[in-house]
């Protein structure tokens, strides 16, 4: 390694045998402005700003007013939700003072926006909560309770990408086999970690044997470039004090090479292993955390202290002094900047993070977060302009994730955003090191960033787009069968009119029979159309009834009997008086006919030869077949509905209140009819149909509110009589038309109903069908 | 125009920045061909330079590009300056001109310009100039060595501009390339060794005066390698590949196909190898895609020397190779981290 | 002279035959055009192209009997899409259709509506929640931002407002190319 190196230094070639990923570049490290200098005193700012928004997850909820004064290391914000599911971390006050305001303030973002954020102005006391967690000080002996306490003190990846520590940990103990310390602080400028590596490195240790020791990891190990000797020799020293039950710390010196810190290529330098594209490390049994979050660990568990403070470096050209101080969460960028004395006035943007990763603020008084661990101040240089892609290559040579930077960067100038995302763009790690080394000096990180936006945008819309045909034709759907529903209703209307006279004259028959009651009477005529309709069916496709038929013709019969039944327990009087009146020869005689007429249409399905046809024309025509598959199918499809959706309250609801309805509608649907020849009752018909019109209505609203549930209800009583069909063809055709002749059925008897109504209720009948 | 995104760093390297290596890189084929064959190469170098600063400018303006970035990124000095190594010293001035212009302006601009070509500019033009003029473009100037001394300054400009030199015909000093002479050597029935044998050499190591021109590019490219200006795949691949041909058939054959040695240090061989088929823009850019790139030039380049209608083939390999480069960056792309192929 | 009628003959026999069976063999079910069409079409269903869906529109686009530039929201992008799948001319846009517009989203002043119902009868997408004399309100996710709901109002309680831009949504803004291709 030590020949390599000094070749390296001769033949900048060779540095690509020092490490095993590929590409890297060498930038100029500037590290020594800040590493030079001792870790300096915390500073006391003069407000502090937490953003309640963390870089991962939703924000948390403020549990302080303001005006309220606060101590440090005391909770200020929560998650209002489930923490776990929302990656929400709590915040505490850095230090004690009085909440000023919570208001939306400038974020440490690219894009400069605001957000919602706590500002405290401190005291000066720096009054704090000692072990605000409330630990006993002792070493987690599970994960989850490691987790706990990690979520109680809001600590989240230090590195950069800020994703809440807890969440990171897998909960089972032993999946993990080995602990990685990232210390390969790569970034130029950056110095926090190797500071904190020279000061507390017994820190970083014991928080690592920590984690390992709850988590059952069987190795340890830490990753340093070589550029920081004194951080190696810190740590080595203290990994050999502090190793214990076969668990230490090995330190293991890596090449100097950016983007050595990267998680992956990190990892893939430490253990040999390539991390598939989309597999985290937690699922091949290795964690990696940065040595700043392993410091923070050791703090929460043993000393009870959340995360309020972190090492910063600021550091850049412009500044005079350069420093690395613990710094207290939300202290402004400028402040910081300010004290390291600034060549030139700050009206330059300040960049947080490094010069290859980070980005500039859109205002300099934006706050310090956890993930801050670099203030950066370079004057701005006049920018080389940007050429066009000579496709040299260099940028390939350099990618340290072995992508085709030039063939993105071109697919992504012309939006062939597919192209982009084929060349795996989402394995880009925006590590910068292509624009880095392109002579056109084309910002290629830029490209590959708004590419990856415009991918996630365009899939989210493709869905969005997806979504709004399905809702779309689902309502399309809807209207196109309330309209048929409108139009059987029609048809219905017409049909109506003689059945009227045949129901009521067959009432009448049946009622000419001395020492009958009303209700006997009704139930009887039901009976008897019932009886015939079957006869003539009977006659007419006597060699082979269909057992659907039956079951339908049975089903009818039962509903029958139960709607006239209730009839007779709802309005007894009227049905008396009806059986009473209707006792004519005139009736008779229009019984006659209308039966008559009846059996020749009935002849003519047969000649037809269509049973499906003939059944659904029965249906029709005789006034009992009507409640039945409706009835029937309607209580099987809401037993279906109710099984399968899980809202069974919704769904039960909605079945009842149509249960309910449907034969008192059919009841007084049934007296309506019954008593349609007499003018004398006209009166008092069209109110109880207005009454069952509304009652109807309302139910349908109920039921139109899952239109899923009625959609399924539409489906479901053919699937119920099918079952009996034969053939899978005929079971297909003949599962539509009952669905048709059920929807029909409702849809006639409530047009009945509604069309003895005035046109009041006609009109809530269609608002309530909307 | 501040840059938005990170990274705010850079290595400082610019296309002009590489454009000018190449350059350098250069020197040391330009200065032995200075000695070698005269000063005709100066003045055509720097009728080329004139050329390309004037069709330049006028190319840019009309195309309404702005003109100073463009004309300072050094590309059409690199354009011109491998163009003018493979134009006979001593041809007259208006085939330099003639292609330096056909070079930069069907070769770049009406296809958008630096970066968005795809043939080799260079050897576009040359490929006009061979096909459209072949009698001059196949009159070589004879080294020092052949004739016995070279012209000096004034007369190569004499013979450039106005055909003669001091009432001589341009014929005394112009002759056929080993490269030629190979040919019609084998067209009237002399076997190569009796042709080789008939031209040795009076230079260090029996080397001729078109080998010590190749000596010099490799130099050149040496350094370039090392710096990082050029990629290793191209010179290997196509040396290999041209290494490979001629060590078979001349192993088949010896009496019909030339020794390796003739082969690597004739004709322009390494200039392509160092500085033609490395231009960026117009070769493929995938590491293994170099590789097969170059290695197809070097295959075309032999079929053409041995079996084709001209005495050089590499214009017309390097052509054919730059057809196929999308083709070949397709099928070579890399296996990116984490992924299994 | 025979000849040639024969092998001429026999060409168009052997080309018609391959014809047929090219016909048969690569059949395309259906109407992939206006599939296709619709695929490109930004299924807001807001009819502003005079047909009552964005099927409808790509269906009569199939047919050839609209024009390539009436779809509003999804402005020349659209259009061009439309006339590289029909292989007709690409047309102007109407001046404010050819700017496209930032994605907004119908909004509810819950304080002023009166509970209608009239929008959500007119809402393409079932994307309002609400029954008669209860406060109706959006869902936002599902909105496709048609503005068919807007004129329905009888109180003018429905505004289009664009997508909030959090952290969560931002963008990376595209680089600015100093050299555009011409």
């Amino acid at each position: 390694m030590g020949l390599l190196q000094r070749l390296a230094t001769l033949l900048p070639l060779a540095n690509h045998w020092l490490h095993r990923f590929h590409g890297g570049v060498s930038p100029q490290y500037n590290k020594s402005l800040s590493a030079s200098q001792p870790l300096r005193t915390t500073l006391m700012p003069s407000q502090l700003v937490l953003p309640l928004q963390q870089p991962v997850g939703l924000p948390a909820e403020p549990i302080v007013q303001v005006g309220e004064r606060v101590k440090k290391n005391q909770l200020l914000a929560q998650a209002g939700k489930d923490p776990r599911k929302a990656l929400i971390v709590p915040i505490h006050a850095p230090t004690s003072g009085t909440i000023e305001a919570i208001m939306p303030m400038t974020l440490p973002h690219p894009s400069g926006l605001e957000d919602l954020c706590i500002v405290l102005k401190p005291d000066g006391l720096d009054e704090a909560i000692d072990n605000a967690l409330q630990v006993d000080g002792s070493a987690p002996q599970t994960p989850q309770a490691l987790k706990d306490i990690l979520l109680q003190a809001g600590i989240i990846g230090m590195g950069g990408a800020g994703f809440p520590t807890y969440a990171k940990i897998p909960s089972e103990a032993g999946k993990i086999h080995t602990l990685l310390v990232n210390g390969a602080e790569c970034e130029p400028f950056i110095t926090c970690d190797d500071l904190l590596m020279q000061t507390h490195a017994d820190e970083i240790v014991r928080g690592a044997l920590i984690t390992a020791h709850a988590l059952g990891a069987k190795r340890i190990l830490c990753g340093i470039e070589t550029n920081k000797p004194a951080a190696i020799n810190a740590m080595r020293h203290a990994a050999k004090q502090l190793q214990h039950d076969n668990l230490k710390v090995e330190i293991k010196e890596v090449a100097t090479v950016y983007p050595m810190g990267a998680q992956k290529q990190l990892t893939f330098e430490l253990t040999g292993v390539e991390m598939p594209s989309k597999a985290h490390a937690v699922d091949l049994g290795m964690l990696m955390m940065n040595v700043a979050t392993y410091a923070a660990i050791y703090r929460a568990v043993t000393l009870g202290e959340p995360l309020t403070s972190r090492i910063v470096t600021v550091s850049g050209l412009g500044l005079e002094k350069p420093f690395n101080m613990p710094v207290m969460i939300g202290t402004p960028f400028v402040e910081l900047a300010e004290a390291a004395k600034p060549k030139v006035a700050l009206d330059y943007p300040l960049v947080m993070g490094g010069p290859m990763m980070g980005f500039q603020v859109q205002n300099n008084q934006v706050p310090v977060l956890k993930t801050t661990n670099c203030i950066l101040a370079n004057p701005p240089e006049p920018a080389e302009m940007q050429m066009p892609c000579i496709r040299c290559g260099a940028c390939m040579d350099a990618c340290p994730v072995n992508l085709l930077p030039q063939q993105m960067y071109w697919h992504a100038q012309a939006h062939e955003f597919d192209k982009v995302e084929k060349l795996n763009v989402f394995d880009c790690i925006e590590c910068g090191c292509c624009s880095y080394v392109c002579p056109s000096h084309i910002p290629l990180v830029q490209y590959y960033r708004h590419a990856k936006s415009e991918i996630k945008t365009i899939k989210a819309e493709q869905q969005a787009t997806e979504l709004a045909k399905q809702r779309h034709e689902f309502k399309l759907a809807r209207i196109e069968r309330e309209k048929e529903e409108r139009e059987a209703r029609l048809k219905a209307k017409k049909e109506a009119v003689k059945q009227e006279v045949a129901a009521a004259s067959s009432a009448a028959t049946d009622a000419a029979k001395p020492a009958k009651s009303a209700a006997a009477a009704a139930a009887a005529a039901r009976a008897a159309a019932a009886r015939k309709a079957k006869s003539a069916a009977t006659q007419a496709e006597s060699p082979a009834i269909p057992p659907a038929r039956l079951k339908a013709i049975e089903a009818a019969k039962a509903a029958s009997a139960r709607a006239a039944k209730q009839t007779a327990e709802k309005s007894p009087e009227k049905t008396q008086q009806a059986g009473a009146e209707d006792t004519t020869l005139d009736a008779k005689a229009a019984a006659r006919k209308a039966a008559q007429l009846a059996a020749q249409k009935r002849a003519q399905a047969k000649v037809s030869g269509n049973i499906e046809i003939s059944d659904n024309k029965e249906s029709a025509n005789t006034p009992d077949s009507k409640p039945d598959p409706k009835a029937a199918a309607k209580a099987a499809a809401m037993k279906a509905a109710a099984q399968r959706r899980e809202k069974t309250q919704q769904a039960g609801s909605s079945q009842t209140a149509e249960a309910s309805t449907s034969p008192k509608t059919e009841a007084i649907d049934l007296t309506g009819s019954s008593e349609a020849t007499p003018a004398s009752e006209k009166e008092a018909a069209r109110k109880a149909a207005m009454a069952a019109a509304r009652e109807a209505a309302k139910a349908r609203a109920a039921a139109k509110k899952q239109p899923v549930s009625e959609a399924l209800s539409a489906a479901e009583p053919g699937a119920s009589s099918s079952e009996v069909a034969p053939d899978p063809a005929e079971a297909a055709r003949l599962k539509r038309e009952k669905a048709m002749q059920a929807a029909k059925a409702r849809a006639a008897q409530k047009r009945q109903a509604a069309d003895n109504s005035n046109a009041a209720s006609d009109a809530s009948s269609q608002e309530s069908s909307s | 125009m501040t840059a938005l995104s990170s990274p705010y760093a850079h290595n400082n390297q610019s296309v002009r920045k590489v454009m000018l290596q190449v350059q350098l890189a250069a020197l040391p084929a330009l200065l032995a061909h200075i000695y070698l064959f005269g000063y005709g190469i100066v003045i055509q170098w720097m009728l080329a330079v004139t050329t390309a600063i004037v069709v330049e400018y006028v190319m840019l303006t009309l195309r309404g590009r702005p003109v100073l970035p463009f004309m300072t990124d050094m590309s059409a000095l690199i354009t011109v300056t491998g163009l003018v190594f493979c134009i006979p010293p001593e041809a007259p001035w208006w085939i330099v001109v003639s292609g330096s212009a056909f070079a930069l302006i069907f070769g770049k601009h009406l296809y958008g310009g630096l970066g968005y070509n795809p043939f080799n500019p260079a050897m576009l033009g040359y490929a006009f100039l061979l096909i459209s003029f072949p009698v001059p473009m196949t009159q070589w100037t004879m080294p020092g060595e052949v004739v016995g001394y070279t012209l000096d300054f004034m007369h190569s400009a004499q013979v450039i501009f106005m055909g003669h030199f001091d009432g001589n015909s341009l014929d005394m000093i112009t002759g056929a390339t080993p490269l030629n002479e190979l040919r019609t050597g084998l067209s009237q029935g002399v076997m190569v060794p009796d042709t080789l044998r008939a031209h040795d050499s009076q230079l260090p190591w029996g080397l001729n005066s078109w080998a010590w021109i190749n000596i010099a590019f490799i130099l050149g490219g040496l350094y370039m390698i090392l710096n990082g200006t050029i990629s290793w795949q191209y010179p290997l691949g196509f040396l290999g590949a041209l290494s490979a041909m001629a060590l078979l058939f001349h192993a088949i054959d010896p009496a019909v196909y030339p020794p390796l040695s003739f082969v690597l240090l004739s004709g322009g061989t390494m200039l392509a190898a160092f500085f033609i088929i490395t231009d960026p823009v117009t070769a493929s850019t995938t590491p293994r895609g170099k590789l097969i790139y170059a290695a197809g030039i070097g295959v075309l380049v032999y079929v053409i020397r041995s079996w084709g209608a001209f005495p050089d083939g590499i214009a017309f390999a390097i052509l054919l190779m730059n057809i196929a480069v999308p083709l070949i960056d397709q099928y070579t792309q890399p296996r990116v981290f984490g992924h299994s192929r | 002279m025979i000849e040639a009628i024969i092998v001429f003959l026999g060409l168009a026999i052997v080309f018609g035959l391959l014809l047929g069976y090219a016909s048969l063999r690569f059949k395309v079910e259906g109407n992939p055009m206006a599939e296709r069409i619709d695929k490109v079409l930004p299924q807001t269903q807001c009819g502003q192209c005079g047909f009552p869906g964005c099927k409808p529109y790509a269906e009569a686009l199939a047919k050839g009997e609209s024009e390539v530039n009436l779809c509003i929201p999804g402005g020349t992008e659209v259009m061009i899409q439309i006339s590289e799948i029909t292989g007709r001319e690409p047309k102007e846009m109407d001046a404010e259709a050819a700017e496209p517009k930032p994605k907004e989203v119908a909004f509810i002043d819950e304080d002023l509506c009166i509970g209608c119902v009239l929008c959500i009868k007119e809402c393409p997408v079932d994307a309002i929640l609400g029954a008669t004399k209860q406060m109706h309100t959006v869902i936002q996710k599902e909105c496709t931002g048609c503005e068919k709901c807007v004129p329905v109002c009888p109180v003018d309680c429905i505004s289009m407002q664009p997508i909030e831009i959090t952290t969560k949504n931002w963008q990376w803004p595209e680089p600015q190319t100093v050299q555009e291709a011409k």
